[in-house]
């Protein structure tokens, strides 16, 4: 459906500085009905693929498309959907007046706007808050108010830049609720996020970016898999007697800042903890498999440094 | 033209909304109500002493209105990043030029207009008080100046609009719109003196800069081909031609800004 074939980018921050690679030959393929995260750490490149996807900016290399239709020839806009980083949204406007915009300029009637926009308002918690300016928003409403205009004309096709940025737990669970939602719908959804925690629920696949290069893109089987089979444990720094003790159970052994991380798949539990009992290893932590996935971000990142 | 029509309202409200406005016409009403308390001063020049002062006050009110509201309404825009929003939608570049310019057109007209209906009470309590010093006055010759006090502030509506799109910063726009005006309004006076002969016997002109002078007057926009206040102060009667000059030049050279304007920004990135 989005194709991003071999993309580059450089940004120039002005005369007489040096010139920064922002996008470094990121390919990737979208799905009609993938929900697909893009992760790393801030100036890896993320929003300037999102921009690249909009046509805000123009890749120095390499090509977008769009049903099999470049960029610049497709309509993009009248199936996007897109909900900036911290959106900037106009101070003097009511919630009801910037959807009454975002309808007229995707071409819906007034009567269309409205409707959508009472559901969307309704599903976000949003209808209270309809004529009070944007200016007297939180910044939790505003990213609300943001989903709201971005959604309005039913985009097949959505781009969330940080969706859960600023929110409180209720507001993130409301927008979690409609993206799954929207999931649910068969739209195809892509998305950049720092909360490894909702790229993993959400997505059927993750990409790892770091300085502008995408390293992996992981399936969902991948860490699904991941997530059934292993818990990890840790304890303090074990002996080679220990260990030899322990090995034949674990699946992995990690070491950790003078410490052991012991992996090792569900179902070995029990030897595991009778083994540890017997050897009078003391457990100190354990860690959940989405820790595994933030390893895996930061082995990524550690890696590209 | 639904869409262009659709930005130009929401550039509307925002500005017509904006705080600054009320600041902008409380000082009009103070000019216009300083031009009640003096103009007794003037004997009998309260006629054309009161046309002048309005019509300033409107000028002034228009001048604040484009530089700091219309500055704010376009390149806070591309400041505060709140085009990626918008071009998110089915906008084009150029349609997102002239809703904006339209925006701020409809907004500056719906100020202007509230205030000329203030402008004219107080010229009409004026002339009843001191009827007799108002023999040249002309309603048609006071509502023409009027007329192209909005027709400059419209030329300076369409320069902010064309500096928004070379720059990224709203301070950057709003200088460069100031030094416009400065040289707009003074470049006519300043050509004129450098073809009447005077200047050569007075100062020595290198031909370059007297060529680069010519150049700049070509490039911004004459704005004292809009000031009728002269006119209208001493009730002189203006020909349909002039004015036709004036509001044919007005409208072409906003027109070729905002097409100059809609190529540079279709070109432009938005980081």
């Amino acid at each position: 459906m989005i194709e991003l074939k071999s993309l580059y980018k450089t940004y120039s921050p002005g005369l007489f500085k040096k010139k920064v690679p922002a996008v470094r030959g990121l390919s990737l393929e979208i799905n009609h009905g993938d929900v697909i995260g893009l992760v790393g750490p801030n100036g890896a490149g993320k929003s300037t693929t999102i921009r690249m996807l909009l046509g805000l900016i123009r890749p120095d290399r390499g090509s977008i498309s769009f049903r099999g239709v470049p960029l610049k020839d497709a309509d993009i806009q009248y199936d996007i959907g897109y909900l900036p980083e911290n959106p900037y949204l106009y101070d003097h406007l009511t919630l009801e007046e910037l959807l009454a915009f975002s309808g007229r300029a995707s071409g819906l009637s007034s009567a269309e706007t409205k409707k959508r926009g009472g559901e969307l308002m309704e599903k976000l918690a949003m209808t209270e808050a309809r004529k009070r300016p944007l200016r007297t928003f939180s910044k939790g409403m505003l990213q609300r108010a943001g989903i709201c205009f971005a959604l309005l004309h039913d985009p097949s096709v959505v781009i969330l830049d940080e969706p859960m940025s600023g929110l409180d737990p209720v507001g993130r669970k409301m927008v979690f609720d409609l993206v799954t939602d929207l999931k649910g719908q068969g739209k195809t959804i892509f998305f950049c996020s720092h909360i490894l925690n909702d790229v993993e629920r959400l997505c059927d696949r993750i990409g790892l970016m770091v300085g502008g290069r995408l390293l992996r893109v992981l399936k969902r089987e991948d860490f699904a898999a991941h997530g059934e089979a292993s818990l990890h444990l840790v304890v303090n720094r074990l002996g080679e007697q220990e260990l030899s003790g322990l090995h034949p159970l674990l699946s992995d052994i990690a070491e950790e800042s003078g410490r052991h991380v012991l992996s090792f798949p569900a179902k070995s539990l029990t030897a595991v903890s009778e083994q540890l009992h017997a050897l009078n290893v003391e457990v100190l932590a354990s860690r959940s498999d989405r820790l595994s996935l933030e390893e895996m971000f930061m082995q990524a990142v550690e890696e590209n440094r | 033209m639904k869409k262009v029509m659709a930005l130009s309202r929401i550039t509307f409200l925002e500005g017509i909304r904006n705080r600054s406005v009320f600041g902008i016409a409380l000082f009009s009403l103070f000019i216009l109500g300083l031009n009640i308390a003096v103009a007794g001063f003037f004997m009998r020049d309260v006629g054309k002493v009161t046309v002048d002062m309005n019509l300033s006050a409107l000028s002034v009110a228009g001048l604040l209105l484009v530089f700091f509201v219309g500055v704010n309404l376009m390149a806070k825009d591309i400041d505060r990043k709140t085009i990626h929003l918008v071009l998110s939608k089915p906008i084009s570049r150029m349609e997102y030029i002239w809703g904006k310019y339209l925006g701020i057109l409809f907004f500056i007209a719906t100020s202007l207009a509230v205030l000329l209906v203030l402008s004219c009470l107080t010229v009409l309590l004026l002339n009843g008080m001191y009827a007799g010093y108002f023999g040249a006055f002309s309603w048609p010759m006071f509502f023409t100046a009027a007329f192209f006090v909005f027709v400059k502030i419209a030329v300076l509506g369409a320069i902010v609009v064309f500096f928004s799109t070379i720059t990224s910063n709203s301070f950057i726009t709003l200088i460069f719109s100031i030094c416009a005006f400065i040289i707009g309004t003074t470049i006519e006076e300043v050509v004129f003196y450098l073809r009447s002969g005077f200047a050569e016997q007075e100062i020595a002109i290198s031909e370059s800069l007297r060529k680069f002078i010519e150049a700049v007057s070509y490039l911004v926009p004459n704005l004292a081909a809009f000031d009728f206040k002269t006119e209208a102060a001493h009730g002189l009667a203006v020909g349909w031609g002039r004015i036709g000059f004036s509001l044919g030049y007005g409208a072409v050279y906003v027109i070729l800004l905002l097409i100059l304007a809609s190529v540079i920004f279709s070109r432009r990135e938005f980081n």
